[in-house]
Order: C-alpha cells, then sequence, then structure tokens
C-alpha cells in the first residue's frame, strides 16, 4: 500500500510548487515593469532639466566669454550633467541612454547605473549639446529587492496553506470522519442501517446519500437470503417428515428380506443426515437472529462433564479414555449455544478419532482446549466454513464447526485449530 | 384407546394413524383448529397429537381451550419449529410432551403409550407384561417377583419396546432415540448392539421368555 498520506496534505505539495512557480515567474515581471516605470520618470525628469538648464541659461542674456565661463563652471560643480558647444547650427532629436559607469569617489568596484539624455539646446542662436545623466537602481539591485519581498511572501504563503490545511482538514472533514466512524462499526449481520450526520457538502452528502442506498440494498439482500435460509429449512420438514414416516411404514411390511431392510436402513441415515443439516442451517439462521442473545452464568466445569456424561458411551464404544484437566471457572454466556458448541466439539474429538486413541479437554481460566488423536493436519481455513470440508461417507453434516464459530463469534471468543504432536488441537479462548 | 390427530398435512396423519391402529389405537383425523376443537369438546380423547403450526390459527389456542375446559386428554404436540420456547411454552400450557418434525412413528408411539400410562394409571402405575413387572413412577423392574437393576438406558429401551410391541424397530431408530440429535453424528451405531444384548441378557438370566427378538440382523422386535 505504500506510505500513506492525508488528502490535503497531497493537494498542499503541488500547490506549494505552483505558487513558487508562479512567484518565480513574477521576479522578471516585476522587475520590467519597475524599471520602465524608473527609466520613464527618469526620462521625465531629465528632460525637465535639460529644459531649465536651456531656459536660464537663454534668460541670463550673458556675452560669450561669460557663457563659456559660466559653462565651464557649470560643468565643473553639476556632475551628472555636460553642456558642449557644438560648431554650427545643428538640430537632433534627443537621444536617451543607459549607461554603467565605476563610482569615481571610490576605490572598490562599484558600478552605477545611469540614464542619459542628450539634447541639443540653442543659447543665444549657438547649438549646444547637453548630456545629462541621473543614477537610475541597478538590475540587480532591484532583482534581488523584488525577489526578497517575493520570497517572504511565498513563505508567508506557505505557512498561511499549513495553517489552513490543519484548520481545513480538521473542520472540512469532520463529516466525512463522522461517516467513516459509522462505517465503521456496521456490522451486516446487526440488521441496522447506519443514520449519517448531515453535512451541508455537497460532496459528502453525495457519499452519504450513496452508502445509505447500499447499506440499506445489503441489508435486504442479507436478510432476504437468511429468510430464504430459514424459510427452505422449514418447509423442508414437513416432506422429510413424510419420508422418515412412510420408511416407518415400510419396515413394518413384513416379511421384508433382508436386503430390503437394509436398503431402508440406508434411506433413514441419509434421511438422518438431512435434518441434521437442515436443523443445522436453522441453528445458524437462529443465531444471526439474535434468538439466542440472552446470557447467563454458566458454570464450565459442570456443563463440560455433563456433555461429557451424555456421549460417553461413544467414547468408550471406541475405547478412547477421556482425561480432563478442569478448573472451576464461570462464564458469561448463552448456555443452550454453549451446550451445542461442547457438544460438536466432544463429537468431533470422538469421530475423528481411533480405537484405542484419546482425548484430552483442559479446562483453564482463559480457555478450554480439545485435544485428540488423528493422523494428519486438517485446513485449519477450510475447516470453520460451511460445508467446508465435505469428505468421506461420514462427513456429518458440515456445518458442527461452522456453527462453533459463530457461536464463538456471538460470544466474543476466539476458535482456533493447530495440529501438533499428532493431536487435532481446538482451543477456544474466552 | 382414542387418538385425535390434528395435523393439516393428511400424508402425515395417514402414516401416524396407520401405524398407531396396528396397536390397536383408534385415530380420527382433525385436519384444522375449528374442526379439532369440536371433536374435543364433544368427545373424550386419551391421546391428541397436536400440530402446533395449523392453516387456521396456532395450535397453542387449542391447548388453551383443553385446559378451559378442564379436559384429561394427554397432549402431545408435534411441531416443525425446534424453538425452545415454543416448546416450554406448549409443556407450560398443559401439554404432556413435545416432538419435534421429522419424527420416527416409534418414537411418538413410545411417547404416546407413557403418557397413557401415566394419565390413566396415575400413582399405581405398573405394566404387568407375562412375569415381567414394570414401575413406572419407581422405574424398576421385577421378574416373577424378582428384581432385576436395568441400567437408565437399558431401562429406556425396554419402554421403547413396550410402546412398539409386535413392531420392527430398526437400529438407525433406537439410535436416534437413545442419542436424540447426535444419532447422525455417529460413526456407527453398534452401541445399541451392546445395550440391547445387556437388556436382553438379564431379562433372560431373570427367566423372562425370549420375547425380544433380532430381526433381519439389525432390526429388534418385541413379539408378545
Amino acid at each position: 500500500m505504500g506510505k500513506m498520506r492525508k488528502l490535503l496534505s497531497k493537494s498542499l505539495k503541488p500547490l506549494t510548487l505552483y505558487a513558487l512557480l508562479v512567484l518565480m515567474a513574477s521576479i522578471p515581471a516585476y522587475y520590467y515593469l519597475v524599471d520602465s516605470i524608473w527609466q520613464r520618470e527618469l526620462d521625465e525628469h531629465n528632460q525637465i532639466i535639460a529644459y531649465r538648464t536651456a531656459q536660464g541659461l537663454n534668460r541670463l542674456h550673458l556675452s560669450n566669454e561669460a557663457l563659456s565661463e559660466s559653462i565651464q563652471l557649470w560643468n565643473t560643480i553639476q556632475p551628472g550633467t555636460n553642456l558642449r558647444r557644438l560648431t554650427g547650427t545643428l538640430s537632433r532629436p534627443d537621444s536617451t541612454y543607459t549607461v554603467l559607469r565605476q563610482n569615481p569617489y571610490t576605490e572598490q568596484k562599484d558600478i552605477d547605473r545611469f540614464r542619459g539624455l542628450s539634447r541639443i539646446i540653442q543659447i543665444h542662436g549657438s547649438s549646444y549639446e547637453l548630456i545629462i545623466e541621473t543614477n537610475i537602481e541597478e538590475t540587480e539591485e532591484t532583482v534581488a529587492a523584488i525577489a526578497i519581498v517575493t520570497f517572504f511572501f511565498f513563505l508567508v504563503m506557505v505557512i498561511g496553506f499549513l495553517l489552513l490545511n490543519k484548520r481545513l482538514s480538521a473542520r472540512l472533514w469532520k463529516p466525512f470522519r463522522s461517516t467513516l466512524a459509522r462505517l465503521k462499526t456496521f456490522r451486516l449481520s446487526s440488521q441496522s442501517p447506519i443514520e449519517f450526520e448531515q453535512s451541508d457538502t455537497l460532496e459528502f452528502e453525495e457519499l452519504n446519500d450513496a452508502l445509505s442506498k447500499l447499506i440499506a440494498q445489503n441489508i435486504s439482500v442479507y436478510a432476504s437470503q437468511k429468510e430464504f435460509t430459514e424459510n427452505a429449512a422449514h418447509e423442508l420438514q414437513t416432506p422429510l417428515a413424510i419420508i422418515k414416516n412412510k420408511l416407518d411404514l415400510l419396515l413394518q411390511q413384513e416379511p421384508l428380506t433382508d436386503r430390503q431392510y437394509r436398503i431402508i436402513e440406508e434411506a433413514n441415515r441419509a434421511l438422518t443426515r438431512i435434518t441434521r443439516i437442515n436443523k443445522n442451517l436453522l441453528l445458524l439462521a437462529k443465531i444471526e437472529n439474535h434468538q439466542f442473545d440472552d446470557r447467563e452464568a454458566i458454570n464450565v466445569r459442570l456443563l463440560i462433564e455433563h456433555c461429557i456424561e451424555q456421549l460417553k458411551e461413544h467414547f468408550d464404544h471406541k475405547k478412547i479414555p477421556i482425561q480432563t484437566e478442569l478448573t472451576d471457572i464461570t462464564i458469561e454466556g448463552n448456555k443452550i449455544l454453549f451446550e451445542v458448541l461442547l457438544n460438536n466439539l466432544l463429537l468431533n474429538a470422538v469421530r475423528h478419532n481411533r480405537e484405542y486413541g484419546n482425548v484430552r479437554i483442559t479446562l483453564h481460566p482463559s480457555g478450554i482446549i480439545f485435544a485428540n488423536s488423528g493422523s494428519s493436519a486438517l485446513d485449519g481455513i477450510t475447516l470453520f466454513k460451511r460445508f467446508g470440508k465435505l469428505t468421506g461417507p461420514n462427513s456429518g453434516s458440515g456445518l458442527g464447526l461452522a456453527i462453533v464459530k459463530e457461536i464463538c463469534n456471538r460470544h466474543g471468543w476466539q476458535v482456533s485449530y493447530r495440529f501438533e504432536g499428532n493431536l487435532h488441537t481446538f482451543s477456544v479462548v474466552f | 384407546m382414542k387418538i385425535l390427530i390434528i395435523e393439516d398435512e393428511y400424508e402425515l396423519a395417514e402414516s401416524i394413524a396407520a401405524y398407531l391402529s396396528e396397536s390397536s389405537y383408534l385415530c380420527e383425523f382433525a385436519p384444522t383448529a375449528g374442526e379439532a376443537l369440536n371433536k374435543i369438546e364433544a368427545y373424550h380423547y386419551d391421546c391428541i397429537i397436536l400440530d402446533i403450526m395449523l392453516p387456521d390459527g396456532n395450535g397453542i389456542r387449542i391447548l388453551e381451550a383443553i385446559k378451559r375446559m378442564d379436559k384429561q386428554d394427554g397432549v402431545i404436540i408435534v411441531s416443525a419449529k425446534d424453538a425452545l420456547d415454543d416448546k416450554v411454552k406448549g409443556l407450560q400450557m398443559g401439554a404432556d410432551d413435545y416432538l419435534t418434525k421429522p419424527f420416527h412413528l416409534a418414537e411418538l408411539a413410545a411417547r404416546i403409550y407413557s403418557i397413557i400410562r401415566r394419565k390413566q394409571f396415575g400413582n399405581a402405575n405398573t405394566i404387568q407384561q407375562s412375569e415381567l413387572q414394570i414401575d413406572l413412577l419407581a422405574k424398576t423392574v421385577s421378574v416373577s417377583g424378582e428384581p432385576i437393576s436395568l441400567t437408565r438406558k437399558e431401562f429406556d429401551l425396554l419402554m421403547y419396546f413396550m410402546g412398539n410391541k409386535n413392531k420392527v424397530i430398526s437400529k438407525s431408530t433406537l439410535a436416534e432415540h437413545l442419542s436424540g440429535d447426535f444419532a447422525d453424528m455417529l460413526d456407527n451405531h453398534d452401541f445399541i448392539y451392546a445395550h440391547i444384548k445387556n437388556l436382553k441378557k438379564k431379562l433372560n438370566e431373570a427367566g423372562y421368555g425370549n420375547y425380544l427378538k433380532t430381526i433381519y440382523g439389525t432390526g429388534y422386535k418385541w413379539e408378545r
């Protein structure tokens, strides 16, 4: 099955990855946006300065010497601008550019980025080239700043996801968990449908609805199957009774030949077997129908002794001594069923045994062990199934151990089989 | 001896009657509860065989009516239901015995026999069979006044034969009688042979005639 994770944790990972991708893709986008706004603003700024410079110089009405002195002074004290006289009258459109330059005031490597404007201005009829450069944030600095902010928001997002996840999984999945918890306690054999908690989530309501329908259907199929078994078994009783009585009458038709007598006897024995299968099916149906649900205190030792007493002659007949080791204990259970359980196990111990074999019954406070001599191990899985092992001419009803198991289930006991030391060993743990 | 068979299944009722008639019982039928009530009211029966599931109502109703009428008829309930509470309820309502279908006719005959004995002879209930004397209450047996000791199962078998005189009883029928529900679970029914052998031996040693015959190898018959 692999490692199991919660559904919300499963969706968290791709969501986080997607958020990371989107945020990373946003970094260049933000950079280009910020950078172009910067450049536009700086271009505007440079143009205003160029315009003011030209106007200011024109308004001064300086002589040519004074003008060139002023320009020189201007160029010296005003960093980032440069005014240069051109020969002749020239006219060309403004040009803008970006340039990287080492910071002249420091020895370290410090490249600054500048946005420049080159414009031809006219002062007293002469053409000058005015260059204005303004410092602009470097690319890597902008990118770094945006990346830091983006990463911060990414962190905020992930933490938010985790917190939300925790809260959501508690709240959103609550109806689902309640449904699951109720499903887990559902037992088909108890025949009672589940009432699911109402939910305002469409999917969960659909789920509950579908489950309710499924369960109702199962219950009805189970009930009709059970009813069928019970009815079939019941309906069989009368024809079985008729056959049995007719055989009884046939037996009185003297004189019979020995062969005719044997045929009647064989038919009789087969009939007894059908009758038992029928009765056992009915018993199983009744156990499942809770017709044996009342409990009482049972003195186990006394009951075992009583059952042994009833069947002792059959053990004697096969020359099988019964060894017992019985502790005095009392358990809570249905006495009729418990007696059926003991009889079935005892009968198995005598039937699936050899002459001069042995049987040991041990009763201790936590359970009973029936061990009897045998030749080879039986299939421990099919053993307890209905009609699981029907071989040989004298295989009984094929339901004895299924009934034992059902009785144990009803009481919450464990029954198991193992073959050790040439002993068929059945143990019931209370 | 008059017997009323209250049973809606004709084949069953007819078989019961056929078996019992040979033993000098007079059988009448009532396939419905209504007919049964009319007959019970009008006549006296030594024993009533009552199928508890009738088409026109639960047989328990008939039991109640018998009780109301203060009738002393013996009642054996026969039912396809092997439900313990039905059995308890039936016996509490005054039925004398309860038999689950399917049953052997010999089993029914044996039970009818002991019910009639009990009902009619009360405390002084002794069966005299030639030189054999059986005290039903004390469960003792004597031959020509000489008591013989029988095991519980031997006594049980003897009573079974008393109820089925001149009938062929097969080994498997006896096995079902003695071991009840477990008969078919047993590999063989040879244990019957041991009980019969002992019973015969004890009777013969006490000087009782050989009335219990072996027939067809493994069948038995009490001839009188």
